[in-house]
């Protein structure tokens, strides 16, 4: 009798209140639910206006609201001189904006690239006073809004230009100087920060060991820490390349004569109306982006240095 | 004699982030001899990994001097030093090849070709490994990446060669291996070595002296042989293998042999060190577990009439079996326990003791030795 009381009570600590455990269920039903669906809402906000900009691009009709079959005719017309109905759209000055967009970005991005680097480098292996504000500071064109970083820019070469008139008589126009200069200087922190990354990742054992084996500092630098750094330094670059190529308010408001670049083309288009040329060359931009970005995480991800 | 390496009165404090300074390696002086192999022990933490890169050149003495053959190193960096480091995680360059790893050191002296792919394959074969010139790091086991980081040193041919404890991430049977073949590959080619290990069979079963060094700074240095028969503190009897610590107090000695009373009717003989710093007092007497006899009490012990023998009566608290040997726990008398290990073999009678049972314990002068503290 007393053993079998003992099991019972035994058995009784097992029971669980079924209820509790159906109400845990469904909600953890609807956790899972939502947990699913939360990413799809997200990306549809991020990505439907994208979307209805690929979609017009192909659309047959002019308009922009109703979409009335599939055609390239607009890919066709930027690049075969076919002039818009719109005025100011001729492939010869699309064409020209985007030799000033190359320009630009690859001159920004080689310059920022060799800076970025070297402040990585000196952020992740040498100490010195101030080492830390330098970090933090790393990151402040990151999260400064680029219209301020472009009116302050602005700004600044005001002053610089205005200061030099006047010590000089010589007057200086913005231009292709002063748009590069601009991107380098919002560059440069992306850069740093994706070959900091790398830096970081990588055991010092290895410098040590060139250093070991006869090396000098250059020779270490050559033979050893450049190569394992090399896939963040091409990661950066591109990264720099993407943000210099469709950048619109640095560039617009440090702009000149003559320099006009492929985003700002785009938004002079827009002024007049929305076309489907927009929409197309907005498109290209976009792929030619997305895979520059996707080749630089690729590349960020790349084997482990431990 | 010639001296390889020289450190004199090292001091390193690393005076970084929020801590004040953290003294790493604490007036260490080392005479290192020319094709010697040295063992750095101690446990983690001590300052070995610390006064090896001071060596290498990675680091700099906060105080005190480094001389390699004579030469001060104050201001050699490390790629001007003659000597090289096997690192403990091998640190291979993962970029290259294990060809390509080893040429490294000797592109560096300028020298190219075939000239210098003759020696890495030299080199190779030195470890054994003739045939993965052409793999990457990664494509080795850790076995074969500790063999090409030895060949990447020795290949450079340095006047002492630094190993950061080589054999740390590899399994057991593979370190017994590997032991043995660092032992007679370091007497083949006839360097220096300075090994770095906090495991103390390792450092017994390889090198001709041992530094045991405890908190940045080093306890002792001896054979070893002369580490574990004459620990000269507690630090370094309790770290290399198992010992038992008897109190007693000193109360006279003569020609060398110190008379110390555990109790009140019980007085031991123990050998006296040279210069010992006391002439009476408290001390330590450190004695081996397998230098203690056992027998029951009342059998007249065979060596109940040598000189030189201590023995004394006792009571059995514990006995455990462990395969070769059974460890008997046994109370001698100023309430000291202390511990016997007996060797289980058949050609001997073994006795039965029981727990409880009154027990003889002896032991021979020479095994016996005393500490201040
Ligand atoms: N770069 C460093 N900065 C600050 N403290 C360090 C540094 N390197 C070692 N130490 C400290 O110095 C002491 C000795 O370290 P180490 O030489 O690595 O010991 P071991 O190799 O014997 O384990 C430890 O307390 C360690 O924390
Ligand atoms: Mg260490």
């Amino acid at each position: 009798m007393a053993a079998d009381a003992k099991v019972k009570n035994h058995v009784q600590d097992i029971y669980v209140d079924e209820n509790a455990v159906r109400r845990d269920m469904l909600l953890r039903r609807i956790g899972k639910i939502g947990l699913y669906f939360n990413p799809i809402f997200a990306y549809f906000f991020l990505w439907s206006p994208i979307l209805v900009l690929v979609i017009f691009s192909f659309n047959r009709s002019r308009s922009v609201s109703t979409f009335t079959g599939f055609t390239l005719r607009w890919y066709n017309n930027i690049f075969n001189g076919v002039m818009g109905t719109e005025v100011g759209f001729s492939t010869q000055n699309m064409l020209l904006a985007l030799r000033n967009s190359m320009i630009v970005s690859f001159s920004a991005t080689i310059i920022a690239t060799i800076i970025g680097t070297m402040i990585a480098m000196s952020l992740s292996r040498s100490n010195f006073p101030g080492k830390r504000i330098l970090d933090a500071v790393l990151f402040l064109p990151v999260v400064i809004p680029e219209i301020t970083q472009g009116i302050s820019l602005a700004i600044f070469f005001n002053v610089l230009f205005g200061w030099w008139q006047s010590l000089t008589g010589q007057r200086i126009f913005p231009g292709f100087h002063t748009i590069i200069i601009a991107h380098v200087a919002f560059n440069i922190s992306y850069v740093a920060i994706v070959v900091r990354a790398r830096m970081a990742n990588m055991n010092p054992r290895f410098e040590e060991a060139a250093r070991d084996l006869g090396a000098n500092e250059w020779q270490t630098f050559r033979y050893v820490t450049f190569p394992l750094i090399l896939p963040g330094v091409v990661a950066g670059g591109l990264l720099a390349f993407t943000l210099s190529l469709d950048d619109f308010v640095v560039t617009f408001f440090n702009s000149g004569v003559g320099t006009t670049t492929l985003p700002v083309f785009v938004y002079g288009l827009l002024k007049l109306s929305i076309t489907p040329e927009i929409n197309a060359i907005s498109t290209i931009l976009m792929v030619i982006s997305t895979v520059l970005i996707g080749i630089s995480m690729l590349l960020q991800g790349r084997t482990a240095l431990r | 004699m010639a001296y390889d390496i020289r450190l004199k009165n090292v001091v390193k404090v690393f005076s970084s982030g929020k801590h004040k300074g953290v003294v790493a390696v604490d007036n260490v002086s080392l005479d290192i001899e020319d094709g010697e192999f040295f063992a750095l022990l101690g446990p983690s933490g001590c300052g070995k990994t610390t006064t090896l890169r001071m060596i290498a050149g990675f680091e700099q003495p906060t105080e005190g001097s480094i001389l390699i053959r004579d030469e001060p190193m104050e201001h050699v960096p490390p790629f001007h030093r003659p000597v090289n480091t096997v690192f403990q995680d091998y640190a291979l360059f993962p970029h290259m090849t294990v060809l390509q790893n080893i040429m490294f050191g000797l592109k560096m002296e300028g020298l190219s070709g075939d000239a210098a792919k003759q020696r890495a394959y030299e080199a190779l074969e030195l470890v054994r490994l003739p045939e993965v010139a052409n793999r990457r790091p990664s494509q080795m086991s850790g076995g074969q990446q500790q063999r090409v980081a030895l060949a990447r040193a020795l290949v450079k041919r340095p006047a002492v060669l630094l190993l950061d404890e080589p054999l740390g991430a590899l399994d057991l049977k593979l370190r017994k291996q590997m032991q043995y073949e660092l032992k007679s590959m370091q007497q083949q080619v006839g360097i220096t070595f300075i090994y770095v290990t906090h495991d103390q069979e390792e450092a017994m079963t390889m090198a001709d002296r041992i530094a045991v060094m405890s908190e940045g700074r080093v306890l002792q240095v001896g054979s070893p042989r002369d580490i574990y028969e004459q620990p000269q503190s507690r630090f370094v009897a309790d770290f290399i293998g198992e010992t038992n610590f008897i109190s007693g107090t000193l109360e006279s000695h003569d020609n060398g042999v110190g008379h110390v009373r555990l109790a009140q009717d019980t007085v031991v003989d123990v050998q006296m060190p040279k210069n010992f710093s006391l002439s009476s007092g408290a001390v330590t007497i450190p004695i081996r577990p397998e230098r203690i006899g056992l027998l029951p009490n009342g059998n007249d012990s065979p060596f109940h009439n040598m000189e030189d023998i201590t023995i004394l009566t006792g009571h059995l608290l514990d006995s455990q079996y462990i395969g070769t040997d059974t460890r008997y726990t046994v109370k001698i008398p100023g309430d000291n326990e202390i511990v016997v290990r007996i060797q289980n073999v058949d050609y001997l009678e073994t006795v039965d003791f029981e727990i409880g049972q009154e027990v003889q314990v002896f032991w021979s002068l020479k095994s016996t030795h005393v500490l201040d503290h």
